[in-house]
């Protein structure tokens, strides 16, 4: 080959518009930077579930970390690994955000091992919301099942807080024994303060339990609800909300006013991993809030 | 678009005002099969000799070059319980010389999901910019369909693109920067003629084609054969290897995993192109498995190409190279597969 | 280092053979350029190949080698009684090992080949944990330094470990290996278990399994695709008994 000394460098030279470099650019680095997290307060909830109150240390970047009830974020502990989490706290609070964690994977059982001080990292928020704002002027049916109440924390808070501009609110909550309810401490508020109405059933009662035995279902077909202005939000394992969207579906409420929040494993909750993905769309974009009628519509999906 | 003709001297000359001040990659031989038919990959060169621009499929997509297997999104540097977090995008300026209209296609569903929406990745947006896209038409091979699926020809996501006329290439120009690029050489005019030649050679390419795959009532059709049971035939036939997707040069689908050296002092985490094919792509913590069966991963492969991606992007994400038909070692090929599909729809 | 003000445990750990080559304890001295910083996560207090320190309380015993002898049953059980957690470390204590191909002799024509006139006493090969219950396994031969450095920050923080479940074929492909079968050579990469980083198909040979099977393997399909490919079933065989990770019906 005859050396050629002067090249043509692919960085250089008048229609070459030089290195496109990136690190430089602050917008698109923002989805990936993770904002640290001080974890200031832990409150244990039941044997594998804990409250994590975290604020984010930066004060610019906490005064623009805004979200809406339903969105998630992936809380990340470096070196080990992030994971998905909805956000559990009110969408008006500035000073911190609450994220109800189930000691499962490698994750999640550092962070039940941690302690107040620990920092670790937030990306988001991310993903769709529930349509808090369609709701007002309307009456409001909150079902969830087991761990199902940590999403629907965020847009209890959200209607509690505005209270005047919803209808009738009501609260069912379901688990499997007592011993598995979440945020027992706050049902006298949402009662007395709130002005909600709250129905809570355990399928297997122990020796202290008061209250009603049964199924979530149970408590659904005794509320009296005006079909044609209620929306619902429904939150916990699918086999549980099938059953509740079907009853609604069937004594009247439109099932694009009833919506449901999926689960899935997310590895980066900007819709390009596609491991979240369910039928033909993502959890993380699309979801994880959907419509009833478009949860029907996307395979697996129950 | 704009169109030159260059002399195979001054292609030849092109390439070699690359190579003095750049990294070039392209297609290079690595051996032969057990049929004894060549086998390409996509290498760095260091002279244009080292170029096989005859290759018929290169082992592996040049996605490599955008969506690494392995990459680091970000390093942290560990101190007592507090922590840094470092971020920097690889600036790699790299030129490819010889990619086929396929390759270079499914860059272009890979740019709709990497620098369109929400959040345009910094990380494939780095690679893509500082890469410079020379591709080269072909005949097809008697498995290649690219034409079923709308990717035989290019209209963006290159700088130059050639069409060997014998005597002389045919030059698509796709960017100012090839544009520039022509003017270090003898490029010329087009001539009645050339035009004549380039588009005796589009019939000629047309007509070679031998494999046809109907995809156009796939996004429906796979709704409705969702729970067909030809997808357990196909599905106890699956070694849930991953090979398809790792030779694809369109899936893109990832895990994220972090790791921490053993002095507990710094760390990263890095991501790693996955298959939904693989037995962990939808597990969860707890091992609870949204997807536990073959069959069902399999056909999530197709429904995503055929249906999500079709949903998202009004096109299948799919070019019809048939690599991952060649890398399945028990045969299954999207040919085949949506054959049975269709076949199935008029029993 | 007080990750998320979590206090690491320096676990101690306790390294013991049974019948085996040592290679995979040999391993746990290699990759110097961290050695320092390995020995530094954990006590050693049992360490026939690297350290005189003798200690019978650990929180953690590796156990290399299957389980061939009366004596060594024995042993093994009463490791198990003071361990905490008790690891398979390597492939002969997780499926027996090479050693497993002496089952499928005759063991007193293969003790009088070996030994001629000094038999040795000895016992159909076995796993550990076809003798005691197996709290981790890590299998290759020799185990993979990197995973095993991993494997042991998870357990300083008492954190479930994971091993890869997909086959080799994902890590052969990502290091652009071409494909054996393309090359016409038997090749078990796509049944077994990841996490070696595919080093033997990129050398050149095949894939032996020494990891045992890709969790869920499809070996059904595998068998008959390794059959047209013009491989014979004694061939196939042979190799999947190679490492005693596999079901072999004989």
């Amino acid at each position: 080959m005859t050396r050629i000394l002067h090249g043509v460098d692919i960085t250089r030279g008048a229609s070459f518009r030089g290195v496109v470099d990136f690190n430089q650019r602050y917008r698109l680095q923002h989805v990936d930077r993770n904002f640290k997290s001080t974890i200031t307060t832990i409150v244990p909830l039941t044997d594998m579930e804990k409250l994590f109150q975290l604020r984010i240390d930066d004060d610019a970047e906490r005064a623009t970390f805004g979200f809406l009830p339903g969105q998630f974020v992936m809380l990340e502990v470096p070196g080990y690994g992030e994971v998905p989490i909805s956000i559990s706290s009110s969408p008006s609070n500035k000073a911190y955000i609450e994220l109800c964690i189930r000691r499962a994977g490698t994750v999640t059982n550092l962070l039940h091992r941690a302690r107040p001080g620990a920092k670790v990292g937030l990306r988001g928020p991310f993903g769709t919301h529930f349509p808090t704002g369609q709701m007002k002027g309307h009456d409001v049916l909150l079902i969830a099942g087991g761990l199902g109440l940590a999403p629907l924390r965020a847009p209890i808070f959200d209607i509690t807080e505005n209270r005047a501009a919803y209808g009738r609110v009501h609260i069912l909550y379901g688990t499997k024994d007592p011993s598995q309810l979440l945020f027992d401490y706050q049902y006298e508020t949402w009662r007395r303060v709130g002005g909600v109405e709250l129905s809570i059933a355990v399928e297997h009662a122990d020796a202290d339990w008061k209250g009603e035995v049964g199924l979530i279902t149970h408590l659904l077909d005794r509320l009296t609800l005006d079909a044609d202005d209620t929306f619902a939000i429904v939150c916990g394992p699918p086999v549980m909300f099938k059953h509740v969207c079907s009853r609604l579906s069937a004594r009247g409420v439109p099932m694009d006013r009833m919506f449901v929040s999926l689960e899935r494993r997310m590895h980066c909750g900007m819709g390009k991993c596609y491991r979240c993905n369910v039928g033909h769309t993502s959890t993380c974009i699309d979801g994880p809030v959907f419509d009833y009628w478009s949860v029907m519509n996307l395979k697996e999906s129950i | 678009m704009l169109f030159r003709t260059l002399a195979k001297a001054e292609f030849r000359k092109l390439v070699e005002l690359l190579l003095a001040a750049n990294e070039v990659v392209g297609p290079k031989r690595v051996g032969t099969n057990v049929r004894g038919e060549p086998l390409h990959q996509f290498l760095p060169v260091s002279a244009f000799d080292e170029l096989a621009l005859d290759y018929a499929n290169t082992e592996f997509p040049p996605k490599t070059y955008f969506l690494p297997y392995r990459e680091d999104l970000c390093s942290y540097r560990f101190g007592d319980d507090d922590w840094t977090q470092d971020i920097r995008y690889q600036v790699h300026p790299r030129v490819i010389v010889g990619m086929h209209a396929c390759d270079i296609n499914g860059l272009v569903k890979l740019d709709k999901v990497f620098t369109r929406d929400t959040f345009p990745s910094p990380y494939y947006l780095s690679r893509r910019k500082n890469t410079l896209i020379i591709g080269i038409d072909h005949l097809p091979g008697p498995k290649c369909f690219c034409r079923s699926v709308g990717a035989d020809l290019v209209e963006r996501g290159f700088d130059l693109f050639l069409s060997d006329l014998d005597t002389r290439y045919f030059v698509a120009i796709g960017s100012d920067r090839g544009f520039g690029l022509l003017q270090r050489v003898d490029a010329k005019a087009i001539t009645d003629e050339d035009r004549a030649d380039y588009l005796a050679l589009r019939h000629r390419i047309a007509d070679a084609f031998e494999t046809h795959v109907d995809v156009q009532n796939l996004p429906s059709l796979l709704d409705i054969e969702f729970e067909s049971k030809l997808w357990k035939k196909w599905g106890d036939k699956c070694l849930s290897c991953g090979a398809c997707a790792m030779v694809c040069p369109t899936c893109y689908c990832y895990g994220v995993h972090e790791r921490v050296s053993i002095d507990f002092r710094c760390g990263a985490k890095v991501k790693q192109l996955h298959s939904c094919n693989l037995l962990d792509f939808a597990m969860v913590a707890g091992n609870h498995n949204f997807r536990p069966t073959r069959e069902s991963r399999l056909k999530y492969r197709y429904y995503h190409q055929h249906r999500g991606f079709v949903e998202a992007y009004d096109e299948p994400n799919c070019v019809g190279c048939n690599r991952c038909g060649h890398a399945c070692l028990v045969g299954i090929n999207p040919p085949d597969v949506i054959a049975d599909l269709q076949a199935e729809e008029r029993r | 280092m007080k990750y998320l003000r979590i206090e690491p445990r320096r676990p101690k750990v306790g390294i013991f053979d049974f019948t085996s080559c040592e290679g995979c304890e040999l391993q746990l001295v290699n990759h110097e350029e961290s050695l320092a910083d390995f020995l530094a996560c954990v006590e050693i207090v049992n360490f026939r190949e690297a350290s005189a320190a003798r200690d019978d309380t650990y929180d953690i015993a590796l156990v290399e080698g299957s389980i061939s002898r009366a004596d060594e049953v024995e042993r093994l059980k009463s490791i198990r009684a003071k361990a905490k957690t008790l690891v398979a470390f390597g492939s002969c204590a997780c499926f027996g090992g090479v050693n497993r191909l002496k089952n499928a002799c005759d063991l007193v024509a293969a003790n009088r080949e070996v030994y001629g006139a000094h038999p040795k006493e000895t016992l159909p090969v076995r796993a550990v944990k076809e003798i005691v219950p197996v709290d981790l396994e890590i299998p290759g031969c020799p185990v993979n330094k990197p995973e095993v450095e991993r494997i042991v920050q998870h357990l300083m923080m008492d954190l479930p470990f994971q091993l890869p479940v997909y086959p080799v074929c994902v890590e052969c492909k990502q290091r652009f290996t071409t494909c054996l079968y393309e090359r016409g050579e038997l090749c078990l990469g796509a049944i077994s278990r990841a996490g070696c980083d595919a080093p033997c198909p990129a050398g050149g040979l095949g894939c032996w399994g020494c990891r045992g099977p890709a969790l869920d393997a499809n070996v059904e399909a595998f068998r008959s695709m390794v059959r047209e490919r013009g491989f014979s079933q004694r061939e196939l065989d042979e190799r999947m008994s190679f490492f005693g990770g596999f079901e072999v019906r004989s």
